[in-house]
């Protein structure tokens, strides 16, 4: 089966809409060999490649074989750079200007790996564009609590993670996006909550402080809720793909609707505003002593 | 709170100072329960670390909820050289905790009637 790729997939709901209709297209299809044919495409947003990861991964699991044809140059750098077209048998290009998470695929039970990885991609990056501290950590707090969240509800064989800075934007920012294709937030919320839901307002559930679906010995209900916080105060803004939900925030507004189809895991995109100096410790209530 | 004689440090159990999976909290946790449940005071000295979740502290210490109360909380556990802004955090957890079992049963009922009303 081949499919030609459209000009432009961006990170946004038609975006996100397109490439759930290519993985269904291909997981419907007869054909063992899938070519995705980059010859109309020339944007292609770097962090997507998480995305599209997830969805090779997907298919291979379905016996299918997944080719990448003809890919605009401008866009094959940027795949080099992070790394997502070495699997594909192409050579990767340095990251010259530090403005790359590379494209990485983590066991969940291994979690010293991701770890690793943001230690090594973002924390101690020596061209990591200018931030204040709180704020840098902040957003690994962010980017760890999304994490676990994946790999605690999720139950997947595998999280694909990728990232992209922006420095020189009006106003630099740092988009990371962390995909699961594991157990879905709808499906997850659903059996918790014995209801029918759409997608987005599962989602939109979830997002609410102290909504958790763990029924164990381990509480839950503040990861994405801190998350969410933090996205708002810092002018951020945050997409949760999850089964056919959509569930958007940005400048203020939360938007939630639904897919025509079904997304099989979940994408957290997130987009955290560089050019930020609040101080976040300060505003926040900090108790002197813990009492039980 | 009774003195106490063994300290634990968090950054040493969990070898770094990155204290974000459920998997390094259940360490945490399964070293402190032990000690509480033995009625032997400890305090968790979580000197060094620098990036905390509430992933992490849900299991190291919101999970401590699941077997002892308040009270034996306050007498025996002691939490040492908590980064000012990581307080927030622990009040976070600790309330939540408390909240999830204190009646686990009807508190998943009130969620469901709150997603009701």
């Amino acid at each position: 089966m081949k499919i030609d790729l459209i000009s432009k997939v961006c990170s946004d709901f038609e975006g996100y809409e397109y490439l759930i209709q290519i993985f269904r297209s291909a997981e419907s299809s007869r054909d063992k060999t899938i070519t995705l044919i980059f010859t109309k495409n020339y944007w292609f947003e770097a962090n997507l490649a998480a995305v599209l990861g997830a969805i090779v991964e997907l298919l291979e699991a379905k016996g299918k074989k997944v080719h990448l044809y003809n890919i605009h140059p401008d866009v094959a750098k940027v795949l080099r750079k992070n790394r997502f077209l070495c699997d594909f048998g192409h050579l990767p290009l340095p990251d010259t200007y530090g403005t790359i998470l590379s494209y990485q695929r983590f066991n969940p039970v291994d979690d010293d790996a991701f770890m690793d990885y943001i230690k090594s991609e973002l924390l101690t990056k020596p061209d990591f564009p200018k931030h204040s501290p709180a704020l840098g950590k902040k957003i690994s707090q962010s980017i760890f609590e999304l994490y676990e969240n994946a790999r605690t509800h999720g139950k997947c064989k595998q999280i694909h993670t990728c990232g992209q800075y922006y420095p020189n934007k009006a106003v630099p920012r740092l988009d990371v996006t962390i995909v699961d294709m594991g157990i879905s937030i709808k499906k997850n919320v659903v059996d918790y909550l014995k209801k029918t839901l759409t997608g987005g307002d599962a989602i939109e559930w979830a997002v609410q402080y102290g909504n958790t679906t763990k029924t164990g010995t381990i509480s839950g209900g503040l990861g994405l809720d801190i998350m969410f916080e933090f996205v708002k105060l810092n002018n951020g803004k945050v997409q949760i793909i999850s089964s056919d939900g959509y569930w958007e925030f940005r400048r203020g507004e939360t938007l939630r609707t639904n897919f025509r189809s079904t997304f099989p895991g979940t994408i957290v995109n997130i987009e955290f505003n560089l050019n930020d100096t609040t101080g976040y410790y300060l505003i926040e209530e900090t108790p002197e002593d813990i009492r039980f | 709170m009774v003195e106490a004689k063994t300290i634990l440090k968090v950054s040493e159990i969990i070898g770094g100072d990155t204290a974000v999976s459920t998997d390094d909290g259940q360490k945490i946790f399964d070293l402190l329960a032990v000690s509480i449940q033995e009625k032997q005071a400890i305090a968790a000295d979580f000197s060094g670390i620098q990036i905390m979740t509430t992933a992490f502290l849900n299991a190291a210490i919101g999970q401590l909820y699941s077997q002892f109360t308040s009270e034996e909380l306050n007498s025996y556990l002691n939490l040492v050289n908590i980064n000012s802004e990581d307080r927030i955090l622990f009040k976070k957890v600790v309330e939540r905790a408390k909240q999830y079992f204190k009646d686990q049963k009807s508190f998943d009922n009130a969620v469901n009637q709150g997603l009701d009303g």
